[in-house]
């Protein structure tokens, strides 16, 4: 190689340990990746909804990698137990490391007993994407959630996760809301606890 | 000296199972880490209720036998590390940074998005760096 010589070369990249590294990936080369991503299921399926259900198969198997790499890099080894914990470690943590910055808010629904929000005014992922007219909701925000999916279901805390526009007054572009329903058990398990 | 690893999945499949000694018997060893992981449901099910030992990845010594000694680790996905050892005067200190670097090779294992959670680990420079660590293991404790 040109240049000075490394403490240590790797003959292979995939042998480099995960270090903290610099944290920075170039944002188009991201956009590029997942526009291709999106294509490529297009060209598979059928439906949106299957399409809707691939985005999140793939950002399922992210976020179960995430949660282990987190917990290990971040947290100290400490196991989050309960609801609001895990929440809050989504909602800032995760947040934080895979798009730079803490999520807009947290909300918990109010219908609903076991529903939460997080709201984002842009998702990084459907900043270079336009939705044609005739695929109705269909949301790439799907990545994300699936992401979230796959954090919660690994720590033990099941959940059925979408995401949706939510238009608001006085924006040209609707805001991306995360939608978390969680199962039952986890609901019971919380009451008992405490 | 370190006789077996094992690495069990969250509902108690093995995922990754080495020893390190030809002498004893491998069934043995697999017993005795299945064994084990009832000890560590217990610890996780029923926790005395003292604040910081609720979430505590390290579970200390599982349960001494005749002549070994199993220590235990939960990770944040309900893995469990099981670490059996013939040593009798290991050092609470020496087992838990042999699980913070145990826990470090695993994350590495486990990002490798070939591989598929819940089945068992086949990755050559995790068992090699696996090794690694029993080896410096046993070198730091005697030291």
């Amino acid at each position: 190689m040109i240049g000075a010589s490394k403490i240590k070369q790797y003959s292979n990249v995939l042998e480099k340990p995960l270090s903290k590294g610099k944290q920075e990936v170039s944002l188009s080369a991201f956009a590029f990746l997942f526009s291709e991503l999106v294509q490529y299921n297009q060209t598979q399926v059928d439906n949106i909804a299957e399409l809707e259900r691939r985005l999140e198969d793939a950002g399922y198997a992210v976020g179960a990698r995430c949660l282990e790499l987190l917990c290990h890099r971040e947290k100290g080894n400490r196991r989050e137990t309960r609801l609001l914990g895990i929440l809050s470690f989504v909602h800032s943590t995760v947040w934080k490391v895979l798009f730079g910055k803490v999520a807009d808010s947290l909300e918990k629904g109010t219908e609903h007993e076991d529903e939460y929000m997080i709201s984002e005014k842009e998702l990084l992922v459907n900043r270079f994407i336009s939705i044609p007219k005739d695929m109705g909701t269909f949301n790439c925000g799907a990545f994300v959630a699936g992401i979230v999916r796959g954090v919660l279901d690994s720590a033990g805390f099941p959940a059925v996760v979408t995401a949706h526009f939510v238009p608001m007054e006085g924006q040209q572009r609707p805001r991306t809301t995360i939608l978390i329903k969680f199962a039952e058990e986890v609901l019971r398990r919380e009451a008992r606890l405490g | 000296m370190i006789v077996c690893v094992a690495v069990v999945g969250h509902q108690n499949n093995p995922l990754y199972i080495q020893s390190f000694t030809e002498a004893d018997d491998a069934l043995k060893l697999h017993h005795i880490v299945h064994c084990s992981l009832d000890v560590v449901d217990e610890r996780v099910n029923n926790p005395k209720k003292s604040g910081p030992t609720l979430n505590e990845t390290f579970l200390g010594l599982l349960y001494p036998t005749e002549n070994y000694k199993v220590y235990g680790y939960l990770t944040n996905t309900k893995v469990k590390f099981i670490l059996v050892t013939t040593d009798l005067d290991v050092r609470d200190v020496d087992v838990r940074n042999f699980f913070r670097r145990f826990h470090a090779a695993y994350v590495d294992a486990v990002s490798n998005p070939f591989h598929v959670p819940g089945k068992k680990i086949t990755s050559r420079t995790f068992a090699e760096r696996v090794s690694n660590i029993v080896k410096s293991f046993g070198l730091s404790s005697t030291g």
